[in-house]
C-alpha cells in the first residue's frame, strides 16, 4: 500500500456546517470522525461548552476543555454573529454550497433571522438541514429548558435506574452520568442525516429534519414501553440490572479487589449451565457441592437458585480480582463481566489489537493526547479522528478569505465589528 | 397521502435476533427499506416466552409485545440456513440485496459459508454490518456480551449510582438500545458510501467498544490530567457534585447546585421530579417560584459556591417544598419561570400522561394480526419529504416466506412445499402456524 492515497472516511467529501452547543456537538463529531468536512460555526469568542471542565490541568480556559477536545475533533473552526447583517450574509454563502446545516438553536431563531430552511434552501436545493432540540420543533414543551439530567428523567431513564430496597431503603431513581441524553439525540440525529443523504443520492433533493433529545431518550429503556402497552405493568429498579415487576436474583457481585463482577446467572440455571458453572467454580477449588448429580435435577436446580448464587457464585468471585473472573469466565463461554472504572479501559489489551486508542496531536502545545477511537473498524473507508478540536476561528482565513474571497483587510474590519 | 421512503428499493438480509439488531433494522425498515428477517424458530430468543405477551393472549412465537415493538416495518422468512438448500437460499437472496447485517458471535456466519469474502463474490458492492460483542479481531473476539456486560466492561455502568454504594448501573439494556443505533448509524453510512463510490464492505461493530467512546470526556481526564473515577465521591447519584468530596467536574455538565432529583406529591415509587440551576439568575427565579421563603434568601445561598458548600441543606429545603406539589404542577410552574425542571417518568407516564409525546404522536396505535391493536413507539425525528413511519406489524414468524421465495427469488411453488417436508423452511417435526397451511396450498 505504500505510495498509495490513503482511503477517505466513507463520508469524504461532505461539507456540514455545524451551529451545536452541548446537546449536539456529537453528531458534528460522528460525521466528522468518519470523513465530512465539518466546520464548526461559533459566536464570536467561542461557544460556552467551551467553558465545561474539566480543563487541561486543571487550568480553566476557552482552548483547555476536555470536554469541548473531546466533542469537536475532526472539525474545523470559525466565528460567526448571526445577529449581524454581515454575519448572515456570510452564513447564506457557506450555506449555498452546504450538504447539510446541523443546528440546535431555540425553536424558531435562526427563522427570526431570515434564516430558516426555506430560504436557505432557495439558493441550494440539496441542502439538509436538521434541527435537533431539547423537545422539537412544535408542541407544548418546544419552549422549555432542559439539561442531561431533565432528559433522563422526563425521558425514562431514572424510572428504570436505582437501588434494590435491601442495598438502600427508599433510594432516588438515579440518572447514569456522561451525558448521555446528548449521546441518545446525537445518534437519532445521525441516522436521520444519513437517510436523508442516502435518499438524496438518488433524488438530488435536500430536506428538513426536526430531532427531538426527548424522544429520543423516551425511545431507549428498552421493553419498559411494551412492558406498559402490552401488560400495563410499571416496572421497579433494582441494583446494577434490569428493571422488572418484582424483586429479582442479584447480578453484581463484590470481586476481591473491591470491584464487582456483573455476572447473569438467575434465569440461565439448566442442568447444562450448572454442570459448566461446577466446572468453572471447581478450576478454583470453589465448586462446593456443585457437582453433587442432584444439581442435574431441573427442579432440584429451582429449589437451590438461593444457594448457587448468594453462596457458591458469591462466594466464588469474592475469592478473585475481578478480572481474573471476567476472564477465566468469558474464556468458558460465560458471558460475565467485570464492571470497571472507564481509565481500566486503557490496559484492555483487546482494545490495543484493534487499535483502538488514537494519539491527536496538539501543536500549539507541542504535545500529544490519547483519545478513545471509534465504534466499529469499516475495512473500505477508515472510520477515524482526522484532527485535534479547532481553536476559536482557526480557520476565519481558510474559509473566509481562501474560500469565500474576502481581503485580509475585510476580515480584520469583520473582526472589529465582532462579526467573526 | 403517498410520501417517497428515505431508502425506497433498498433490501436488507437480516440474520440479527434479540435486540441490537432487531432494533437497529427496525428503523432502517421505518426509512423504507426492505427488510427480510430471517429466522429458524427457537433461535430468536426475541420471540420466546414472554413477559410481554398480555396477559390474555395465548404465548406462542407471534404474541410477544416487545418483539412486535422491536420488529415492526419487517417481513419474515424461515429459513435453516445450516442446510445446502437453506444456503442456497440465503446466497440468491443476499445477490439481490444491499445491505446484510447481524448480531450473532463473531465467527458465527464465516462458518455458515457466509463471511464477508463469500459475500461479496456473490455481490460485490454488497454492504455487510457485523453487531458481534467484541468485534471481529482482536484477541478476545469471541467473549460473549449482553447489553449489561457491554456496560459493565466498558466503563459504563461504573459512572452511574451513589458513593460508596454498588453501582446503580444502566436498569435495562442501554447497550442493546443503542448498540441497535450504532447498527442502523453504521449501515447508513456505508449505504451513502456504496452509493457515492459503488463500493461494499465489511462494518465490523462490536457492542462493547461502541461503548466506551461514550466516556469520552472521562477517559480524556485520565489520559490527559491522569485523574480517574475511582475517587471518592463518584458517582455523584444525580447531583453535579457530592458534598464534602473534592471541588472536581464530574463530566455531567457545569458543576452546579441545585442539580438533583426531589420527591413529589403524593410520594409514590415514581413521585419525583429534577431541578437544575445553571446561574445565580435561575436559583434566583427558583427561590421566586417557591414563593421567596426566608430559608432561600439566605446569602449563603446567593452563590454558586454557597450553594455547592451547603448542598445537603440546600437539596432538604427545596424537597420541602417539591413534596407539595404534584410533579406536573411543579413542572409548569418552574418552566414558566424559567427554571429546569422535569418531572420523572415512568413508562405509563410517558404514554398516558406526557403532553409533548403525545402532541408528536409518538405512539400511534397499529393492528397486529395475532396480538390486537396496540400503541407502537415511532420515529424521534420528522423528515420533512421522507418521514419514517410504521407501516408493517411485526411479522408472524415464517409470514412472507412464500412471498420471498416464490414471488422474489422465482423458487416454484412445489420447491416451496418441498422446503417445508424436507425442513428447509420449517421444522419437519413441528407443527405448523395455520397461515402456513394457507401458504402451502
Amino acid at each position: 500500500m505504500s505510495g498509495a492515497e490513503p482511503l477517505s472516511g466513507p463520508l469524504g467529501g461532505l461539507r456540514i456546517l455545524e451551529l451545536a452547543d452541548e446537546t449536539g456537538q456529537f453528531c458534528g463529531k460522528l460525521l466528522g470522525d468518519l470523513g465530512a468536512d465539518v466546520i464548526k460555526i461559533e459566536p464570536p469568542g467561542g461557544e460556552p461548552s467551551r467553558h465545561v471542565g474539566p480543563f487541561l490541568d486543571d487550568i480553566p480556559h476557552a482552548e483547555r476543555s476536555l470536554s469541548f477536545w473531546y466533542y469537536n475533533t475532526s472539525k474545523r473552526g470559525i466565528t460567526l454573529s448571526l445577529e449581524t447583517v454581515d454575519g448572515r450574509q456570510l452564513f447564506q454563502r457557506l450555506a449555498a454550497t452546504a450538504d447539510v446545516i446541523l443546528e440546535t438553536f431555540r425553536p424558531g431563531f435562526l427563522a427570526a433571522l431570515g434564516l430558516d430552511y426555506e430560504s436557505l434552501q432557495e439558493q441550494n436545493r440539496r441542502l439538509i438541514m436538521c434541527a435537533l432540540t431539547p423537545f422539537g420543533q412544535t408542541g407544548p414543551w418546544r419552549d422549555y429548558l432542559s439539561s442531561d439530567l431533565l432528559h433522563m428523567a422526563a425521558g425514562g431513564q431514572m424510572a428504570s435506574c436505582g437501588y434494590d430496597e435491601a442495598d438502600l431503603p427508599n433510594a432516588p431513581p438515579i440518572a447514569p452520568g456522561g451525558g448521555n441524553a446528548w449521546h441518545m439525540g446525537c445518534h437519532f440525529a445521525y441516522i436521520a442525516i444519513m437517510a436523508a443523504l442516502v435518499h438524496r443520492t438518488v433524488t438530488g433533493q435536500g430536506q428538513y429534519i426536526d430531532a427531538s433529545i426527548h424522544e429520543a431518550c423516551a425511545l431507549t429503556t428498552e421493553a419498559a414501553i411494551a412492558n406498559y402497552i402490552y401488560r400495563g405493568e410499571v416496572l421497579r429498579r433494582q441494583t446494577g440490572r434490569h428493571h422488572a415487576v418484582g424483586p429479582t436474583p442479584r447480578t453484581q457481585f463484590r470481586a476481591k479487589d473491591g470491584a464487582y463482577v456483573c455476572a447473569l446467572v438467575a434465569g440461565r440455571l439448566n442442568p447444562k449451565y450448572v454442570r459448566e458453572l461446577a466446572d468453572l467454580l471447581d478450576s478454583y477449588g470453589m465448586d462446593g457441592d456443585l457437582k453433587d448429580p442432584k444439581y442435574q435435577d431441573p427442579e432440584v436446580i429451582a429449589a437451590s437458585t438461593s444457594h448457587i448464587i448468594d453462596d457458591l457464585v458469591t462466594n466464588f468471585i469474592a475469592s478473585l480480582p475481578s478480572e481474573e473472573v471476567y476472564h477465566a469466565a468469558q474464556e468458558r463461554g460465560f458471558t460475565w463481566g467485570a464492571v470497571r472504572a472507564p481509565e481500566a479501559l486503557l490496559d484492555d489489551p483487546h482494545l490495543n489489537d484493534r487499535g483502538f486508542w488514537k494519539e491527536v496531536e496538539h501543536p500549539e502545545l507541542g504535545r500529544s493526547f490519547v483519545f478513545p477511537g471509534e465504534a466499529a473498524i469499516f475495512s473500505g473507508s477508515p472510520w477515524g479522528i482526522s484532527r485535534r478540536a479547532p481553536l476559536i476561528g482557526e480557520h476565519n482565513t481558510a474559509i473566509f478569505c481562501d474560500e469565500l474571497g474576502l481581503s485580509h483587510a475585510e476580515l480584520s474590519v469583520l473582526a472589529e465589528n465582532r462579526v467573526i | 397521502m403517498f410520501r417517497p421512503r428515505a431508502l425506497e428499493n433498498i433490501r436488507v438480509v437480516d440474520f440479527s435476533w434479540v435486540r441490537a439488531g432487531p432494533w437497529a433494522t427496525r428503523w432502517l425498515g421505518a426509512l423504507g427499506a426492505e427488510i427480510i428477517k430471517i429466522e429458524w424458530p427457537d433461535n430468536e430468543r426475541g420471540r420466546l416466552p414472554s413477559t410481554t405477551t398480555p396477559q390474555d393472549v395465548e404465548v406462542n412465537l407471534n404474541t410477544s409485545g416487545n418483539f412486535n415493538d422491536t420488529n415492526v416495518n419487517k417481513k419474515s422468512l424461515s429459513l435453516n440456513v445450516r442446510t445446502a438448500k437453506g444456503l442456497e437460499i440465503v446466497k440468491r437472496l443476499i445477490a439481490l440485496s444491499d445491505l446484510v447485517i447481524e448480531n450473532f458471535s463473531s465467527r458465527v456466519l464465516e462458518k455458515w459459508g457466509l463471511g464477508y469474502e463469500e459475500m461479496r463474490k456473490i455481490k460485490p458492492d454488497i454492504v455487510y454490518v457485523s453487531m458481534s460483542g467484541y468485534g471481529h479481531t482482536g484477541r478476545h473476539h469471541h467473549y460473549t456480551t449482553f447489553g449489561p456486560v457491554a456496560q459493565a466492561v466498558s466503563g459504563l455502568t461504573y459512572i452511574s449510582g451513589l458513593p460508596d454504594k454498588p453501582p446503580a448501573g444502566w436498569g435495562w439494556s442501554y447497550m442493546d438500545d443503542t448498540g441497535g443505533m450504532y447498527g442502523a448509524m453504521c449501515a447508513l453510512t456505508g449505504l451513502y458510501h456504496r452509493n457515492m463510490t459503488s463500493r461494499g464492505q465489511h462494518i465490523d461493530l462490536s457492542q462493547m467498544v461502541s461503548s466506551v467512546p461514550l466516556n469520552g470526556p472521562a477517559l480524556l481526564d485520565f489520559t490527559v490530567n491522569g485523574r480517574g473515577l475511582r475517587r471518592p465521591g463518584y458517582p455523584p447519584g444525580n447531583r453535579a457534585h457530592w458534598p464534602s468530596t473534592p471541588l472536581l467536574n464530574n463530566h455531567r455538565g457545569p458543576t452546579v447546585a441545585p442539580h438533583n432529583a426531589y420527591r413529589t406529591h403524593p410520594g409514590e415509587y415514581n413521585d419525583w421530579c429534577v431541578i437544575v440551576c445553571y446561574s445565580d439568575e435561575e436559583w434566583q427565579a427558583l427561590v421566586q417560584v417557591m414563593g421567596a421563603p426566608s430559608w432561600a434568601t439566605s446569602p449563603k445561598f446567593a452563590t454558586v459556591l454557597g450553594r455547592l458548600q451547603h448542598q445537603e441543606a440546600l437539596d432538604e429545603h427545596i424537597e420541602g417544598w417539591t413534596m407539595t406539589l404534584g410533579k406536573y404542577e411543579l413542572t409548569e410552574r418552574c418552566q414558566a419561570a424559567g427554571v429546569r425542571a422535569l418531572p420523572v417518568q415512568s413508562a405509563e407516564d410517558r404514554v398516558e400522561r406526557d403532553p409533548q409525546l403525545r402532541h408528536r404522536e409518538m405512539y400511534l396505535e397499529m393492528e397486529h394480526p395475532a396480538l390486537g391493536r396496540h400503541k407502537v413507539q415511532n420515529a424521534p425525528f420528522k423528515l420533512s419529504e421522507t418521514p419514517a413511519s410504521n407501516h408493517l406489524p411485526s411479522p408472524l414468524i415464517g409470514q412472507h416466506t412464500r412471498e420471498i421465495v416464490e414471488g422474489l427469488l422465482g423458487y416454484s411453488h412445489e420447491e416451496l412445499r418441498s422446503g417445508f417436508v424436507d425442513g428447509t423452511f420449517w421444522p419437519a417435526n413441528r407443527a405448523r402456524f395455520p397461515y402456513m397451511e394457507e401458504m402451502l396450498r
